[in-house]
């Protein structure tokens, strides 16, 4: 059964060039999806659409049986609420401590004079706080953000999320200032997310390895189109080079993870 | 395009250099700014000149003068006693001055919050924002102590005019420091919140004040530091009370200098306290 389902949406931004070009898709729960494509493509764009940070131009984006398209204030934000986002550079609130920013996660969830307030229940601290073992950062729960490593952030990142209870999590570039090994751990705790607890994942990446690596499927965007749309072993070098719009070997990521 | 290649190279480059009437090298460009300064520079020294000659000197003889003026100097600064006042009561007014600071600070900086939100770019609608940047402008363009003048037409010469007129002057103020501590937040934090469903005042209180916080209080103790200067002045100017309505009598009514070195001596004391204090604190919201 479909969660997600982008029908004919455009995005066009100030008036100038198309960001998103009739894109159609759709997606499953439970499924692992990678985004891939050349900066500029529209990947951020297609996220930002879902959860309406940003307002597609046409088309219809029905999730979950809403088409978020046409939502209200208030029922807008319900949508939310249920749908974590991870974050490239992390975004955490940098002076409060990992716990309190793990807890944003449910600010959602709460009325405005609690959350203004800051007031948790001890059961939300209780659940935060097995979240963060879980990510293991169950030590760093009282440190502030901006004393943490990136990779830990990073998870402190999902951990939010995570606190959501989401049906659907969006990552857009979510290791891309992370080293190898980080980012190695960030994704294998996506992946573990997916399986466990069956949220869909929507994973924008760089790293045409790693999207061959980690997902069920893998989406090509170039230009505001989708050029490719299927399973991992589908991706051909070919395939890889129209999406990136090259040439020969002139790309720096070569398939590794396929012959691994 | 060759031939000047090759010319170049020939003089090294120095054949582009402009030259003095001189034969020196010039560096500098002229422009229309360039001139606009000298032009202005020009008239202030005609005005400085002109105002100098123009003045009414009386009789007075440039030497006495300034001897006479040292004499006062060396009265108030090396001869402090206290003649016709108590020293509690020199504290007591000390610490009204204090208060009618700390009051207007306070007051200016709950409003300026609340109307900071409304002015920065990454919480409030551009054309919201820029319409309360302008009339926060307007505000901050008319001096302090003028405004408490304004006031002290609807509420008469004294204390409450003083706070309402340093009230208004520091919310403007604030605002504008508080709005810029807003707009440097990175939007990234604001969007992961409000991606996540929370609502505005959510995102306000869990967001945007922790991550300007240390600046905003930085902000406000530069604010109440002008503030208690301004209450003397204001003491003075307006009837408000405190020390500097005492530093106005000792010097202009009793022509006592003694006191008025005592009292000086005090405010410079008091505020360096308070400037000590003030680091104390920011050093601790980091
Ligand atoms: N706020 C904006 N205003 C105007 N144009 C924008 C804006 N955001 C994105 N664009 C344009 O939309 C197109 C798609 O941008 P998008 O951010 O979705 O690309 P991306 O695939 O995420 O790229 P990257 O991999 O560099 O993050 C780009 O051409 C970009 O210039
Ligand atoms: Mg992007």
């Amino acid at each position: 059964m479909p969660i997600l389902e982008f029908q004919n949406v455009s995005k066009v931004y100030n008036n100038t060039a198309k960001a998103l070009d009739n894109v159609s898709f759709s997606i499953d729960e439970g499924e692992f999806v990678s985004i891939i494509g050349p900066s500029g493509a529209g990947k951020s764009t297609v996220l930002r659409c879902i959860n309406r940070l940003i307002d597609a131009t046409s088309g219809s984006i029905v999730y979950d049986g809403q088409n978020v398209m046409k939502l209200k204030k208030r029922e807008l934000r319900q949508v939310r609420t249920k749908t974590g986002m991870i974050f490239q550079h992390y975004n955490l609130v940098d002076r409060l401590s990992v716990i309190e920013n793990v807890l944003h996660g449910r600010l959602g969830q709460k009325s405005t004079v609690c959350g203004v307030l800051g007031a948790y229940s001890e059961q939300e601290k209780e659940r935060a706080f097995a979240i963060l073992d879980e990510l293991g950062l169950a030590d760093q729960a009282y440190k502030r953000c901006d004393e943490l490593s990136g990779g830990q952030k990073q998870r402190v990142g999902i951990a939010r999320s995570i606190m959501q209870d989401p049906k659907l999590i969006l990552c857009d570039e979510p290791i891309a200032s992370l080293d190898p090994r980080a980012s190695k751990v960030i994704m294998d705790h996506l992946q573990k997310i997916n399986c466990e607890r069956k949220i869909t994942c929507i994973v924008n990446l760089h790293q045409v390895d790693v999207a061959l690596k980690y997902s069920e499927r893998i989406i090509g965007v170039s230009a505001g189109k989708i050029v490719f749309d299927g399973r991992p072993d589908e991706l051909t070098d070919d395939k890889i080079h129209a999406i990136y719009g090259s040439d020969g070997s002139d790309l720096i990521t070569d398939i590794q993870g396929e012959k691994s | 395009m060759e031939q000047t290649a090759s010319v170049l190279t020939q003089c090294g480059g120095v054949c582009n250099a402009r030259r003095k009437r001189s034969g020196k090298i010039k560096i500098g460009v002229h422009s229309k700014s360039s001139s606009a300064v000298k032009i202005l520079v020009a008239v202030l020294l005609g005005l400085t000149v002109y105002a100098f000659i123009s003045f009414d000197y009386k009789e007075i003889v440039l030497s006495e003068a300034i001897s006479a003026t040292l004499r006062n100097v060396k009265t108030v600064f090396l001869e402090p006693r206290l003649s016709s006042d108590t020293f509690r009561n020199v504290m007591y007014q000390l610490f009204v001055t204090f208060c009618l600071g700390t009051l207007s600070t306070i007051f200016g900086a709950i409003a300026a919050f609340f109307c900071s939100l409304l002015c920065a770019k990454n919480t409030a609608p551009s054309g919201v924002a820029n319409a309360v940047k302008c009339v926060i402008a307007l505000i901050r363009a008319v001096p302090t102590v003028l405004w408490v003048l304004i006031f002290a037409v609807s509420a008469g010469l004294g204390s409450v005019a003083a706070v309402i007129g340093l009230t208004f002057h520091s919310f403007a103020y604030l605002t504008k420091v508080y709005a810029e501590s807003i707009e440097e937040i990175d939007d990234g934090t604001i969007e992961a919140l409000r991606a996540s469903g929370a609502g505005f005042w959510q995102i306000v209180f869990q967001a945007i004040v922790p991550a300007s916080l240390s600046r905003m209080v930085a902000w406000t103790f530069m604010r109440f530091e002008i503030n208690f200067t301004n209450a003397i002045a204001v003491g003075a100017a307006a009837g408000a009370g405190g020390i500097g309505f005492n530093l106005y009598m000792a010097g202009s009514f009793y022509f006592d200098l003694h006191e008025m070195g005592i009292l000086t001596y005090i405010v410079v004391i008091a505020v360096i306290l308070l400037e000590m204090f003030s680091t104390k604190i920011k050093e601790r919201v980091k």
